[in-house]
């Protein structure tokens, strides 16, 4: 009869002891980043959707359609075509096929010209189609200064000719 | 999709039944357990505490296809998989739907042009419904991809197809 209740007093305590960093757990605040609403923090260089930047004194694209880019891409994902002589030159048509690209940051790496970035937290994709992830050169280009491995911080004298820019 | 599905035209008593089950439906989307390569391992994470795709309903990984209603196919299609895939997804009861995962299988994604041995996309063998890019995909864009499911659940109706959408869809073939 003793033995028949040390064996039921050894279940518990093996059960409470298995259960102990359960337990534990129960009294620690929850780690679970509630996503729609608040954003888990991403480093400086997370890879995300690409961005063509933009030169913010001028406005324009600092792409030159030299197809570095589109040369070293493993899945061959960028198609390009540039317009304009010389110094004019930018590209006229720049479309990432997000269908095949594998976020390697090749393209941005390769990029002489410091034109393209992925360290964006643009991560936010998905569509109903396969075509709403070919993204063309409007959906890509800049609205404002993004990161890049050349430049990870805003320049001080870009930053005064775009703020005196908008003040005008 | 089930017993009263294309029997009424459209009507006040369609819509209120179509509120019911959609939100029925989209409240728990329960996914297969299935992976095929390495976005499982984002699939897991997202189904984990720190992301704990629970919160949407839809983190009961069900072990077979007959309880499940969302398929996450997670990773690249191989040709000899490709049948069991098809399988898989005849054997699910009818509301189901399809979230390609990863660009492996949306398109094959760096197989795509030099590979003998991988679909060229889980679309050419089963319906998609919703795509998410990514290689893998973040466990943020994976739970993404399911609020765009559900944003497509919300507009499912059991009514059948209005007779004005099927002329407008005559008037334009014969243009």
């Amino acid at each position: 009869m003793s033995g028949y209740f040390q064996d039921l007093f050894g279940g518990f305590w093996s059960i409470l002891v298995s259960l102990k960093v359960t337990l534990r757990y129960l009294f620690t605040p929850a780690i679970t980043t509630q996503y729609p609403d608040e954003h888990r923090f991403q480093p400086l260089r997370t890879f995300n959707r690409h961005v063509l930047t933009i030169d913010e004194a001028t406005g324009k694209l600092k792409c030159t359609a030299c197809e570095a880019c589109a040369r070293i891409c493993p899945a061959r994902c960028i198609e390009l075509t540039g317009g304009g002589k010389g110094k004019d030159r930018r590209a006229a048509t720049f479309v990432i096929d997000h269908n095949l690209c594998m976020y390697c940051n090749l393209c941005v790496e390769v990029c002489p010209f410091d034109a393209i970035t992925m360290w964006t937290r643009i991560g936010e994709l998905g569509a109903y189609t396969r075509q709403g992830l070919v993204y063309d050169q409007p959906t890509m280009t800049a609205d404002r200064f993004y990161p890049t491995p050349m430049t990870p911080e805003r320049p001080q004298g870009a930053g005064k000719a775009a703020g005196a820019a908008t003040a005008t | 999709m089930g017993l009263l599905q294309g029997k009424f035209e459209p009507n006040i008593f369609t819509t209120t039944a179509d509120w019911l089950f959609n939100w029925a439906r989209k409240s728990s989307p329960w996914p297969m357990t299935f992976g095929l390569a390495c976005c499982a391992i984002e699939m897991m994470a997202t189904g984990a505490s720190r992301f704990d795709l629970d919160r949407l309903g839809a983190g009961v990984f069900r072990p077979s296809p007959r309880q499940s209603d969302v398929m996450i196919v997670a990773g690249t299609v191989t040709e000899k998989m490709a049948p069991r895939i098809k399988t898989l997804y005849e054997q699910m009861p009818d509301p189901k739907w399809v979230i390609a995962m990863g660009a492996c299988a949306i398109s094959g994604g760096p197989f795509y042009y030099d590979a003998y041995h991988v679909v060229k996309g889980v679309d050419l063998i089963i319906p998609v419904d919703v795509y998410v890019p990514g290689c893998p995909p973040t466990p943020e864009a994976l739970i993404y991809g399911i609020l765009l499911l559900q944003e497509k659940i919300t507009h499912d109706t059991i009514a059948k197809p209005s007779r004005a959408a099927g002329r407008t869809d005559l008037l334009a073939a014969k243009a």
